[in-house]
C-alpha cells in the first residue's frame, strides 16, 4: 500500500494540461495545411498529389480566373501538397483546432487571374505562373533578345506556337526552293 | 470526353432531417446553462477504427476528457451529444438514424473525423452517402484524419459553447502585381535541382527538402571561411551519421559540379 502511494507520488501528475495550456506536439506534427497565396502560383501540382481531393482547382474561362480551394473537412493530414508544391507555398503547421460549427468555414479559397496568350488572346494559364516560368528560364538567357523572345515563348499557347512553327517551316521551305531553282 | 459522373449523382440522396423551432430553443438553453457531466454516444457509421483510437485515447489519464464531464455511454438513451464517425456506408443508415431517434432531445450531434465531416478520402465511393450532414443535422465538425485527443477535446469544448471557433472561411483574391518570389534566385538552377534530387533520393521528399534548404542556406551563407571547409566543419558537427552521410554526398555532388564546369 504505502509503496504503491510512494510510485504515485514519484510519478506525479501525467495528464496534461490542455486546454488551459497549449497542448504540445512533435517536430514532425502534421496539422493544418497552411497556404501562403502570394507564393502560389496556381500550378494544380497540390491538387493533383492531394489523395481525397481535398485540393481542388476550378477554372472558370468566362470570367479569366482560376480558383483554388482547400476543404478541412476532407484532408487526411498527409502533407503531399507540401511535398508536390515547386513553391512551397504550402506548409503543414502545428494547428490543430479545426473545429467549426458551420461547415462552410472549413473551406480556404484562393482566386487567380488567367493570362492571355499573347498571339490568339484565349486564356491560357495562371498569369502568376505564366511569370513564375519566364523567371527560372530568364536566368538560362545570355541576352536581352534571348529573354525576350522566351517571355513571348511562354506566354503563348500550345496551338498558336504549332501554328507559328509552320509558318516558319513553310517560310523557310519557300526560301529553300528558290534557292534550288537559281 | 463527358463531364465526370461521380456515383453518388446516379442513386437517390435521402432527405436530411430536420430540426423544429422548439427543439432548437431548448437546445439553446442546455448549452447556455449547462451544469452536469455531458454524457457522449458513439455511432460507428462504417470508420477505420482509427478515430475510436482516438476517442478512446481522449478518455485515457493522459488526456482526461472525463475531468471535465464528459463521459462515454453505451446507450444512445443516456447521451447529451452523439459523436458518429465513419463516412456512413449505406448499410449504416438506418442504424445511425435510429441512435439519433433513441437519444433525448436536446442532443448535440458531433462529426467526427475527415469521413464524418464530408466523406474524407471515401467521398466518392459508391456504397457511403459521404458525410454526417447528409442524414442527420449536425453541430460541430471535427476535422482530423483521426483527430489527434487535443483536438477532440477542443471538439467537445467547442460543442458545449466552452471554447470559441478559430477557423473561418476565407478568400484571397490576387492582387494587382502580386508574383510568386524565386527560391535560391542566386543558386545555379541546373544545381540546386541536381542537389534536391540528390537529398530526395537519400532521404525522402519530407526530409530531403529540409536538408537541402539547410544545405542551400551553407552555401549562400555570407561567411568569409571557404565553401568546403565550412560544409566540412558542418558535417564534423552532425550528430546523426545518416544526415551526415547525406550532407557529405551533397557536398561531393557539389564540389563535382564546380570543377566540372571551370575547365
Amino acid at each position: 500500500m504505502l509503496k504503491l502511494l510512494r510510485e504515485v507520488f514519484r510519478t506525479g501528475e501525467a495528464t496534461v494540461k490542455y486546454p488551459f495550456a497549449p497542448a504540445e506536439v512533435s517536430k514532425d506534427f502534421r496539422g493544418k495545411p497552411e497556404h501562403d497565396s502570394v507564393s502560389c502560383i496556381a500550378c494544380a501540382a497540390c491538387t493533383i498529389a492531394c489523395p481525397p481531393n481535398a485540393i481542388a482547382m476550378e477554372t472558370d474561362v468566362e470570367a479569366e480566373t482560376r480558383t483554388w480551394s482547400i476543404s478541412y473537412g476532407r484532408c487526411i493530414f498527409c502533407g503531399r501538397c507540401e511535398e508536390a508544391c515547386p513553391t512551397g507555398a504550402i506548409k503543414l503547421s502545428a494547428d490543430f483546432e479545426l473545429a467549426v460549427a458551420r461547415k462552410e468555414d472549413l473551406t480556404t479559397k484562393a482566386v487567380f487571374r488567367l493570362a492571355k496568350c499573347r498571339s490568339c488572346g484565349e486564356p491560357l494559364a495562371p498569369a502568376k505562373e505564366v511569370a513564375y516560368v519566364a523567371d527560372l528560364i530568364n536566368a538560362f538567357c545570355t541576352s536581352p533578345e534571348e529573354a525576350d523572345r522566351t517571355r513571348l515563348l511562354v506566354a503563348t499557347c500550345p496551338e498558336c506556337k504549332r501554328k507559328h512553327d509552320v509558318e516558319q517551316v513553310a517560310s523557310l521551305g519557300i526560301e529553300r526552293q528558290l534557292e534550288n531553282r537559281r | 470526353m463527358s463531364a465526370f459522373i461521380s456515383p453518388n449523382d446516379l442513386t437517390a440522396q435521402p432527405a436530411g432531417l430536420s430540426m423544429s423551432d422548439h427543439i432548437a430553443s431548448m437546445k439553446g438553453q442546455l448549452l447556455s446553462n449547462i451544469k452536469r457531466s455531458a454524457y457522449v454516444y458513439r455511432v460507428d457509421c462504417g470508420g477505420c477504427n482509427g478515430c475510436e483510437i482516438e476517442i478512446f485515447a481522449a478518455i485515457t489519464p493522459l488526456f482526461d476528457a472525463e475531468r471535465f464531464g464528459i463521459k462515454v455511454v453505451a446507450s444512445p438513451r443516456h447521451a447529451d451529444i452523439l459523436l458518429y464517425t465513419g463516412a456512413v456506408t449505406r448499410a449504416m443508415r438506418m442504424p445511425a438514424l435510429r441512435a439519433y431517434a433513441a437519444a433525448p432531445e436536446p442532443k448535440i450531434v458531433v462529426s467526427y473525423g475527415a469521413c464524418g465531416c464530408s466523406g474524407g478520402i471515401f467521398h466518392d465511393l459508391y456504397c457511403v452517402w459521404g458525410g454526417t450532414d447528409k442524414i442527420v443535422p449536425v453541430d460541430v465538425y471535427i476535422p482530423g484524419c483521426p483527430p489527434t485527443p487535443p483536438a477532440t477535446i477542443y471538439g467537445f469544448a467547442m460543442a458545449l459553447g466552452l471554447l470559441g471557433q478559430k477557423l473561418k472561411a476565407e478568400t484571397h483574391i490576387e492582387a494587382d502585381g502580386e508574383a510568386a518570389p524565386l527560391q535560391h534566385p542566386d543558386m545555379p538552377y541546373n544545381l540546386r535541382v541536381l542537389l534536391e534530387r540528390q537529398a530526395r533520393q537519400m532521404a525522402g521528399y519530407r526530409q530531403g527538402k529540409d536538408i537541402v534548404e539547410e544545405f542551400l542556406s551553407l552555401l549562400e551563407s555570407r561567411d568569409p571561411v571557404q565553401v568546403e571547409s565550412r560544409i566540412a566543419r558542418f558535417i564534423a558537427a552532425e550528430t546523426d551519421p545518416r544526415r551526415a552521410e547525406i550532407f557529405s554526398g551533397l557536398c561531393q555532388t557539389f564540389t563535382r559540379t564546380l570543377t566540372d564546369e571551370q575547365p
